[in-house]
């Protein structure tokens, strides 16, 4: 009876063990033996895309942080106010119709790809660097680069450092788990520096053990650091930021693998920006282009325009969106310019490499047609 | 006939106490003199603290550390539920202090008032003193009104607890007694959660709820509640891996044991970091936990372990013979559990739960470092850093604010254990 | 006169249940006692699979790799204070990770030890400033959080109190201690090999020779001083073994920002070392207190009327019984503090909680990661119960 009742329960556990690992082991090592995810059986699941559930919902779950000058910074009001968090609001506004359905989720650096990829937020604005492991092992999806920004490194105006070659032997104090960890170390082993990098959790630790002179250097995105000078307690002359940038931190909304009208809907609103202000539409004359003589405009604005058979017609280029989603990012939020010039101006950054591509800068954006 | 021994002189004192030998001698002035140093520059930075401001940013940030960023005006609900959790706190004291008065095992018959109330003092006096000085760096007449309303709640429940307590129910009335005693603080806690539920002024009734999602609770209210939350719910799941281990079916020992030692050798922090990121991988999306939830699952799941250790040291304590008289009797396994084991096994361990308790308390400060939650020592660390208060050092004061409102919390709770201990006499009997 | 009856004998029939005397299986203890542990596991099993589905369901998805492999590929980050360079792989940070881990515990558990016993004992003393200093600590530090106390010993004690490197100290010409770490003479040129044999040999024989002189003692009745004489021995090995490695000893000076020779103590690790010193030595110091009041108070008369002294007494009578009761509390609180240890990761010290995260945030997948720092957790704590166990079983009294 012992015996039966002991083959009866292996039984049983070998069935069930069978029965779920099967699938696991394909994917696993077609996973593994693919070497890059993206290729890994694109899956075919019934769940529809994100697009719908979040107009479903009526609400966009934006991944963003509370703490960063010019880019996310939570005011007493209990309001996100930033480049980062202004890009929320243009995917709110397109998607949504209004600019203020986001809920900004404040996200820690550590968790902020376990965050999309469970589905916390919907879309990442939080000043990420996209590289080529993140895309792959991360499983996410970048979109339009909304600023290019490169990695600098800040220190204190009286420690004699010129350039990042005088600091040999330096201890350099970094964000925990972030890119600037990994480009510190490979420049102090390019340029034979032997720094040592320190990370800590958050920008209040590395502030104080910089103030104490734990830190000869504090590395991050020059972005960063612009606004991290304009705050610092001794005021700005008391840190200077070396000439040197040392690595490409092209810095974009992301969001998750896997869901193509999704990404493509968000990259749109996106984009809208950079097209409004490569042609002059602001938020406060976009309604005046309603009625141009210039077509693309109109389509591009979801106006109404007389097609070649002399119908009256509104453009939808059938991404998911609202005709007029363009219209609302202007209005609501404003073009890339006016977004740029709302957050990162003030603290001192040049439109430099992000400047439209007609003024020799990066910024460009494809026809809406 | 006794002899009483002569107090001894001051000078016979000082002899015995402090200078028995020459290297006693010695030991007494160095420590003594580094004693008094200490205590010196204590006190001296404490009052200048207050002269030359260096407490404002404790002053200024107090609501901030207590409930986080939850508007003003929105803590009527707060205020509400404290009043009535101290009402159910009263009850239960009174009703406790009415059996004990029945049974004629009271700790506080006969004691006249003014015994009751140096009692009373040395018991709660640090508690009721820190309050006040919390209070007296509030601004508004709200924390006031709170505290008050709930002293006089309490006050009163204990009153009604006593008049029950030394009463015989019948049996419907107590079961009834208990089941709403469970059920208020779940009340309490649906309406501090829940939108739906009217707010108690008509001022504080507008189109925005003053409802306190569980995702928003910050601060010291975070720390108390998770600690609460974690003992609470820890508890049941405790008490059957217990169960499970002393158990002869092999399959529920094994299950237990394995669960009980894998969460013992796993350090909370690190449990605290895998609920933050990896989470949300075991659960559907539709359920995605927020940071305070997770939290408590965390703890939760933890302590667990750490009950289930202690409960089992409890029932190793009842002696066999109980168990063997209630199979005599003819009770069930489960009757004999539930009658005539448990409620001793648990009555042994009362200080081992408790000093449990104080050590999830403590614990919680990690939930802040892990998750990012903006618990009190989590928000203490993120003021020195607002633009009134960078780079002056002030991160000792607000350490030290930190560490005085753990410090009374533990060393009262504590302190009641081992009163308790003593009365209960575990270990003597 | 009748004869007893003999017993009947015994036939199969009778010990064997006939079909109408056999209990409906329904009513059968140790079938419904098999049923309810088949019940449980299923239901076990059915959560386990359910959280296994979502797991392998949510990141399918996104093609996030759920096996080991990542430990083959290169770090990316720099570990400071060890010989790492970012082009190494991933599992070589794990292993400094967990040696780190156990450095900061070994040293941890020796100085709490040393210091909780020292606090404990005071608490007990005859003398009033003593006894109330040692109160004091143990009810203050108790009832602390550690990681307040961790705060403070890295931004107040190493942040603030320590000097930036421009104004460090230098007591004695010795030592140079600053706010980035704490330069200590040490060997130079030596591997670490050599180090450790001279140690062992050394260790080695003071615990022989200690054992020779407590044989001699026990012949002759003379005090042996085993452990002073064992411990010149180890004097004596060191000053022998330095010699003959070269003799070069080099002390820490500043260099720019730097510290240029000797060995540095990370400043982290400093932090870290000292809070869990501090909060540990106090739980250590209440244990102790209570093993020793738990020994019977005749012991200590006993050794009174023998006419040891106070120190004598405590050290050879009263202390070692109050060890073997100290022993399973003690294990504890070394528990803890190994797993405390992992408190680090918040003050850039990298022990192995750090270094998972910084693998995870440089790209990792999440799970694995740290489901490898657990394991490495469960097997220290394992490997520290079983030593704790074996101390107990060896010191704990036979009793009949």
């Amino acid at each position: 009876m012992k015996i039966i009742k002991l083959m009866a329960v292996f039984t049983a556990l070998m069935l069930i063990l069978v029965a779920c690992t099967s699938d696991a082991d394909t994917t696993t090592t077609a996973a593994a033996d693919a070497g890059s995810d993206t290729t890994a059986a694109p899956v075919e699941e019934d769940t529809g895309s994100l697009l719908d559930e979040v107009i479903a919902r009526g609400e966009l779950k934006c991944g963003t942080r509370d703490a960063l000058t010019g880019f996310a910074v939570l005011t007493a009001d209990g309001e996100h106010v930033g480049f980062d968090s202004d890009f929320c609001r243009v995917i709110a506004a397109a998607v949504l119709g209004d600019a203020d359905a986001v809920d900004h989720v404040d996200l820690e650096t550590a968790d902020r790809f376990t965050a999309l990829q469970s589905g916390q937020v919907d879309v990442l604005s939080r000043n990420t660097t996209w590289t080529a492991s993140r895309d792959g092992s991360e499983g996410a999806t970048f979109l339009t680069v909304t600023y290019y920004d490169g990695q600098g490194m800040m220190a204190s105006a009286d420690s004699g450092y010129a350039s990042i070659n005088d600091m040999n032997g330096a201890i350099v104090c970094v964000a925990k788990g972030t890119t600037t960890e990994g480009n510190a170390a490979t420049v102090s082993e390019r340029l034979g520096l032997g720094w040592e990098v320190r990370p800590f959790d958050d920008n209040a630790l590395i502030q104080e053990a910089f103030d104490a002179g734990q830190c000869d250097g504090w590395s991050a995105d020059s972005s960063a650091l612009t606004g991290i000078r304009a705050d610092q307690p001794a005021g700005p002359d008391s840190v200077v930021i070396l000439p040197e940038v040392f690595s490409k931190e092209p810095l974009a909304p992301l969001v998750l693998d896997g869901d193509s009208d999704w990404a493509q809907a968000v990259d749109w609103a996106i984009l809208a920006t950079i097209t409004a202000e490569e042609w002059g539409i602001t938020s406060a004359n976009v309604d005046t282009f309603l009625t141009s003589d210039d077509t693309n405009i109109v389509k591009f604005l979801g106006g109404e325009f007389e097609d070649g058979d002399g119908n009256v017609a509104v453009f939808d280029p059938g991404l998911g969106l609202p005709a007029d989603f363009a219209y609302q990012v202007i209005k609501q939020v404003g073009n890339y310019g006016e977004i740029f010039d709302r957050h990162l101006t003030p603290l001192g950054l040049e439109r430099g490499v992000n400047a439209l591509w007609v003024d020799g800068g990066l910024m460009y954006s494809p026809p809406y047609r | 006939m006794t002899t009483t021994v002569a107090k001894p002189s001051r000078v016979t004192w000082v002899r015995r106490n402090l200078f028995r030998t020459p290297l006693d001698g010695i030991l007494t002035i160095v420590f003594g003199s580094l004693g008094l140093y200490v205590i010196f520059r204590g006190v001296l930075f404490v009052a200048s603290g207050f002269v030359n401001g260096r407490w404002q940013i404790i002053d200024d940030n107090l609501k901030l550390l207590m409930v986080g960023l939850w508007p003003v005006q929105n803590l009527i609900r707060i205020g509400v539920s404290v009043a009535v959790l101290a009402l159910w706190a009263g009850v239960i004291g009174g009703v406790i202090a009415g059996r004990q008065k029945r049974r004629g095992t009271s700790s506080i018959e006969g004691l006249t008032a003014m015994q009751r109330a140096s009692d009373l003092t040395r018991r709660f006096g640090l508690v009721t003193a820190t309050l006040l000085l919390l209070l007296s760096l509030t601004d508004t007449a709200g924390p006031w009104i709170m505290v008050l309303s709930a002293f006089v709640a309490g006050v009163i429940g204990r009153v009604i607890g006593g008049w029950i307590g030394v009463r015989f129910l019948p049996i419907w009335v107590s079961r009834l007694f208990t089941v709403v005693m469970v059920a208020v603080p779940i009340g309490v806690f649906l309406y501090l959660t829940s939108p739906w539920l009217p707010d108690p002024l008509p001022a504080a009734r507008s189109s925005e709820p003053s409802a306190w999602p569980l995702a928003e609770w910050e601060g010291f209210m975070f720390n108390l509640t998770s600690a609460a939350a974690g003992i609470v719910l820890s508890f049941p799941i405790g008490l059957l891996l217990a169960l499970g281990r002393r158990s002869k079916l092999r399959l529920l020992q094994g299950i237990s044991i394995v669960y009980i030692e894998f969460v013992r050798g796993a350090p909370l922090y690190v449990l605290l970091l895998m609920a933050n990121v990896s989470l949300e991988f075991f659960v559907p999306e539709a359920l995605a936990p927020s940071r305070v939830v997770r939290a408590i699952v965390t703890f939760t799941l933890f302590t667990a372990a750490y009950i289930a250790e202690i409960v089992r040291g409890g029932l190793q304590s009842v002696p066999v013979g109980q168990e063997e008289a209630g199979k005599a009797l003819g009770l069930t396994p489960t009757k004999q559990m539930r009658l005539i084991v448990l409620p001793q096994a648990l009555r042994n361990v009362i200080p081992a739960q408790i000093g449990q308790f104080i050590s999830l308390f403590k614990d919680t400060t990690l939930a802040g470092l892990a998750l990012g939650i903006l618990d009190l020592l989590a928000g203490a660390t993120a003021i020195t850093q607002q633009p009134d208060f960078r780079g002056q050092g002030l991160i000792i004061e607000a350490l030290v604010f930190v560490g005085f409102l753990f410090w009374v919390g533990s060393f009262t709770m504590s302190r009641e254990s081992q009163r308790l201990e003593k009365k209960l006499g575990v270990g003597t009997r | 006169m009748a004869a007893s009856p003999s017993p009947p004998k015994l036939t199969s029939s009778m010990t064997t249940p006939t079909p109408e005397q056999r209990v409906p299986f329904w009513r059968n203890v140790s079938f419904l006692k098999w049923l309810f542990q088949l019940v449980v596991f299923a239901i076990v099993a059915a959560v386990a699979i359910w959280l296994y589905n979502n797991f392998r369901n949510n990141t399918a998805e996104s093609g996030i790799p759920t096996n080991f492999n990542f430990l083959t590929n290169p770090a990316s980050f720099d570990i400071p204070g060890a010989d790492f360079a970012p082009t190494e792989r991933f599992q070589n940070a794990f292993v400094i990770g967990v040696l780190n881990t156990i450095r900061v515990s070994i040293v941890g558990i020796i100085l709490a030890t040393i210091l909780g016993i020292l606090i404990g004992i005071g608490r007990l003393s005859k003398n009033w400033v003593v006894r109330k200093i040692s109160t004091v600590y143990v009810e203050i530090i108790r009832n602390l959080p550690l990681l307040v106390i961790m705060t403070f010993t890295f931004l107040g004690v190493v942040l603030q109190l320590l000097p930036r490197i421009e104004n460090s100290w230098t007591p004695l010409d010795l030592l140079v201690i600053s706010n980035r770490g704490i330069g200590v003479p040490w060997y130079q040129d030596t591997s670490g090999l050599a180090l450790f044999l001279v140690l062992l040999v050394g260790l080695i024989g003071w615990w022989l020779i200690a054992r020779w002189r407590h044989r001699v003692s026990d012949r002759t009745g003379q005090p042996s001083h085993g452990g002073l004489i064992g411990g010149a021995f180890f004097l004596l090995v060191l000053v022998v073994g330095w010699l003959l490695l070269g003799a070069s000893f080099t002390t820490p000076v500043v260099d720019g920002r730097q510290i240029a020779g000797g060995i540095r103590v990370d400043p982290s690790f400093f932090a870290v070392l000292i809070a869990l010193v501090i909060y540990t030595a106090s739980h250590i110091a209440e244990i102790v207190r209570g093993s020793i009041q738990a020994v019977p108070a005749g012991q200590g008369e006993a050794a009174s009327a023998l006419a040891l002294s106070g120190f004598q007494r405590l050290w050879n009578v009263v202390l070692p019984q109050a060890m073997r009761i100290a022993i399973p509390p003690l294990g504890n609180q070394y528990l803890n503090l190994i797993k405390n240890s992992s408190l680090g990761a918040g003050f850039a010290y990298f022990e192995l909680t750090n270094v998972t995260q910084v693998t995870v945030g440089n790209g990792s997948p999440a799970v694995p990661a740290f489901f490898l720092a657990l394991v490495f957790y469960i097997a220290l704590s394992l490997i520290t119960s079983a030593f704790v166990n074996l101390a107990n079983r060896r010191f704990k009294l036979v009793e009949r």
